[in-house]
């Protein structure tokens, strides 16, 4: 049968990608990969640590959670009354995971046989809760030791402890497991009813890559979901608290076990909310060129700072964009925090007076277009990266042609309107015992 | 068919390994110099692949080289030092985009290669010796390197692990080496120890992408062509040991929050034993999957651990279990672990669990070809080793384990140290 697609075609990438709308609303996504072993299917629904207050039309009152649901219902799910959905994979030979992040959780396999029967253990098993009392409390347990593991881990503290400077209020502040506190508050009732908010496919998408055929990948999807029977989902209304545009605190300190202090420098972007679709991708890419002519490893910065002992090769620089909240984290392991922080604030001030020049934006454009290219070896990567690039309405595929199109002012400009002082945060991971 | 390499020698004996597909977005080489791990040159080895990126004849600075790269469109060179069994590898690898996504005349693989072969053969001297900033700069960050082992505390307690366990082997030195050892490094010492490397030890160049064969050698050779010994070193393989008399047990405390446990067995089963497959099928049925013993007894139904796994150094034939849990939990966990080696040994393994860790390993086999890096270390993995199995052969191993074999490996299978990583008494920090 025929069914109606839209191709989208990426002529630098040369990739096709078919766009299928299935019943009752789901975005389905085929990338054929001819000559790949492996095939790779994500389902993901927008629902992250961050939809932590919501309702459904015409519902007028709103349901509050405790953090850490979204992640809690991901591990949850791979539970069910026929036992442990992991099994149904390895039987098939497949290599299932799935993740949480701040606006999705995705549920995933990868297989080199089988492709049509695990894919039909991915959609039915996200579509089937079962949550009990004994189940949720056993998980309590194995998430708790998820909790204290990124507890010793300065990267992720570092980077936490960052966000709770930079944000107020909004959720973004909050760690996506949530705290072992948090967690003892989730019941099975809150877990049926976020599902039921959420994992509607309405609210979900599927992307599918691999040496497959579309039509195929559609059918199976379709016959799917219409033999669940899904009724109509009001629309699902977010609340996020006003965030002011000021930072919580200036600098935040930890002390752990490490040989080295840690620090990364936040800069919280306010104009991201906005912003939408490829006006939001557009300043993504904007920002990646802003960091990278400003702490990249061919400039000056860089290798002064290496030389001086101020920075190692893991030290970097990265923007993230949602559509609402924005920030920017510049770091590393250094022995001298603080010489470091007036290097990089001080550099950031030079470029606003200097500005850049022509062969420096387009080399760093070079650089960008390759990195991405290359980035398509990968089925993981194309597939993560095109439903998180969807769900904020955005394209992944838009992203060379936005490259071309912009110009070293708008760098210049954006690099004094976004890293600006005011707005920063510091936040310090140092040697536990020392200090 | 993915996964064929065409492999030839080149005068001065370099080995390059090409492998033709056009499946991939890029064009990717790796350069391997192989040398023997040991603790007199661990340093040396680990040293030298940073002093030479750092600075070369043609690009005397880092910066001048990176901004060559980027202009090769962002081209990814990176340089590292690699453990496998007893063997210390030093490794140059470079990925490009393929010309054909770039619409201009370019040629990526020449570039590419003569970036590589500037890096490797044609450093940045100082009076018969190399540059001594840069030697100077590279060991500070080479022990600072060391030094930041402690910042993953469960990479850090598997080295611990290791290192207690094979003191007084080669395999018990750290892939960096010693923080003593690079006070005794020189720039001159250093040269002198890179030129013999460079003529002596084997060399493995690796290409994989959408090339033609003969301008592939052609152009390799044409960079790659400076003289060597006639004779290469000779390397010994992995010496495999005997358990100790008395199993070794090992506590250390640390203001941390969550203990971590590693456990370190011999298997007495190297890479060409004929019960290799076997034993890869046997960590897989206990600890290498979600589905394996060790993950359903431990997490799922007793709820003490996040994560928990059994993995291989197949060279040496030792395998390791890790587990993070709570301090409290450690006994009750570590008797849960020993259950289920000895159901192993006792053969009680199902055929459920048998049959889908065996399509597991298939398949991380067979996803192994769709990248052209794991293409590669796949079969560098087979040089070092001694032998170059073929993704046919070890799937038909695979597939033919049975449960005598499994047995036979669990026989072999001896506990030799457990590393139990705590967090300190009263919260107190105090180092081990």
């Amino acid at each position: 049968m025929a069914e109606l697609f839209k191709l989208i075609e990426n002529k630098i990438l040369q990739e096709k990608l078919y766009h299928f709308r299935v019943d009752p609303g789901m975005d389905l996504y085929v990338l054929p990969r001819p000559g790949y072993r492996k095939k790779y299917a994500i389902f993901s629904t927008r629902f992250g640590s961050t939809d932590n207050k919501f309702r459904i039309e015409p519902e007028q009152d709103f349901t509050d959670l405790p953090d850490g649901v979204a992640h809690f219902l991901e591990h949850k799910l791979f539970e069910d009354e026929r036992g442990n959905v992991f099994d149904r994979f390895a039987a098939l030979g497949a290599s299932a995971n799935a993740y949480t992040s701040f606006n999705q959780t995705t549920y995933l396999f990868s297989c080199t046989e089988r492709f049509t029967e695990n894919f039909k253990v991915l959609l039915d098993f996200v579509q089937e809760p079962y949550f009990t009392e004994q189940t949720v409390q056993k998980e309590q347990g194995i998430i708790g030791q998820e909790i204290k593991m990124y507890d010793d881990h300065p990267h992720w503290r570092v980077f936490f402890n960052l966000l709770e400077s930079l944000y107020q209020a909004h959720p973004v502040r909050n760690d996506i497991a949530g705290t072992v506190e948090s967690i003892s508050r989730i019941t099975p009732e809150l877990l049926y009813l976020c599902y039921n908010t959420f994992y509607h496919p309405s609210n979900m998408a599927v992307f599918v890559v691999g040496d497959l055929n579309p039509q195929q990948v559609y059918s199976l999807t379709a016959e799917n979901l219409a033999a669940k029977n899904y009724g109509p989902l009001g629309a699902i209304v977010r609340s996020f608290p006003a965030e002011p545009s000021e930072v919580l605190k200036r600098r935040v300190e930890q002390q752990l076990v490490v040989s080295e202090p840690l620090i990364f420098i936040g800069y919280k972007d306010i104009a991201v909310e906005h912003l939408k679709g490829r006006e939001l991708m557009r300043r993504e890419i904007l920002m990646e060129l802003v960091l990278d002519i400003l702490f990249g490893t061919s400039e000056k910065l860089y290798n002064d700072l290496y030389r001086d002992d101020l920075i190692d090769e893991n030290f970097g620089a990265d923007y993230t964009a949602e559509s609402n909240y924005g920030y920017v984290m510049i770091g590393g392991e250094t022995k001298d925090p603080d010489r470091l922080c007036e290097r990089i604030m001080g550099a950031i001030e030079i470029m606003n007076k200097e500005g850049i020049n022509e062969e420096q934006f387009e080399r760093h454009r070079r650089k960008i277009l390759g990195g991405y290219i290359r980035r398509f070896n990968s089925l993981e990567f194309i597939a993560n990266n095109f439903l998180a690039y969807r769900f904020r309405e955005t394209d992944l595929f838009e992203l060379p042609s936005i490259l071309q199109e912009i110009k070293l002012e708008e760098v210049l400009a954006l690099a004094a309107e976004n890293l600006a002082p005011q707005r920063h945060a510091v936040s310090l991971i140092l040697p536990a015992g020392e200090n | 068919m993915p996964g064929i390499y065409v492999s030839q020698k080149l005068p001065n004996g370099i080995k390059l390994h090409f492998l033709p597909t056009n499946k991939f977005k890029t064009i990717s080489i790796g350069i391997f110099i192989h040398q023997e791990l040991s603790s007199e040159l661990a340093a040396l080895s680990a040293l030298l692949p940073s002093v030479l990126e750092k600075g070369c004849r043609l690009y005397p600075d880092y910066l001048t080289l990176q901004r060559k790269l980027e202009n090769l469109y962002g081209a990814d060179l990176s340089t590292d030092i690699i453990k496998s069994g007893e063997r210390h590898t030093l490794a140059f690898t470079l990925e490009t985009a393929h010309d054909r996504y770039l619409g201009e005349n370019s040629n990526l693989l020449g570039e590419g290669l003569a970036i590589l072969s500037a890096v490797l053969t044609d450093p940045l001297l100082e009076n018969d010796a190399f540059s001594e900033k840069y030697v100077k700069q590279e060991k500070n960050q080479l022990i600072k390197d060391i030094k930041a082992l402690l910042n993953d505390k469960a990479t850090y307690a598997t080295e611990r692990c290791l290192s207690e366990m094979c003191a007084g082997e080669r395999f018990g030195v750290f892939r960096l080496g010693k923080i003593e050892d690079y006070g005794k490094i020189n720039p001159a010492g250093l040269y002198q120890y890179y030129k013999q490397l460079i003529a002596r030890n084997p060399v493995d160049i690796y290409v994989v992408g959408d090339l033609d064969e003969q301008a592939v050698l052609d152009t390799v050779e044409g960079y790659f062509n400076f003289s060597r010994a006639e004779n290469e070193a000779d390397l010994p393989g992995a010496e495999l040991k005997g358990v100790r008399s008395e199993q070794l047990s090992l506590e250390e405390q640390m203001a941390v929050n969550q203990a971590k446990l590693v456990l370190g067995y011999r298997t007495a089963t190297g890479f060409k034993d004929e019960l290799h497959c076997a034993l890869l099928v046997y960590s897989g049925i206990l600890g290498g999957f979600p589905h394996s013993k060790l993950f359903m007894k431990v997490r799922e139904e007793a709820g003490l651990a996040y994560y928990i796994h059994s993995r291989l150094e197949r060279h040496k034939g030792l395998m390791l279990i890790s587990a993070g849990i709570n301090h409290e939990d450690h006994e009750q966990a570590r008797a849960i672990i020993e259950l289920q080696l000895s159901d192993m040994a006792a053969g009680k393994i199902s055929d459920t669990e048998l049959e889908n860790t065996k399509r597991g390993l298939i398949n991380q086999l067979l996803s192994r070809q769709d990248s052209p890096s794991q293409l590669i270390s796949f079969h560098l993995d087979g040089r070092i080793g001694g032998y170059n199995y073929s993704f046919e052969q070890l799937i038909e191993g695979i597939e033919k384990v049975s449960l005598t074999e499994i047995k036979a490996v669990a026989e072999r299978i001896k506990l030799d140290t457990s590393f139990l990583l705590r967090p300190a008494e009263g919260g107190e920090r105090s180092d081990g």
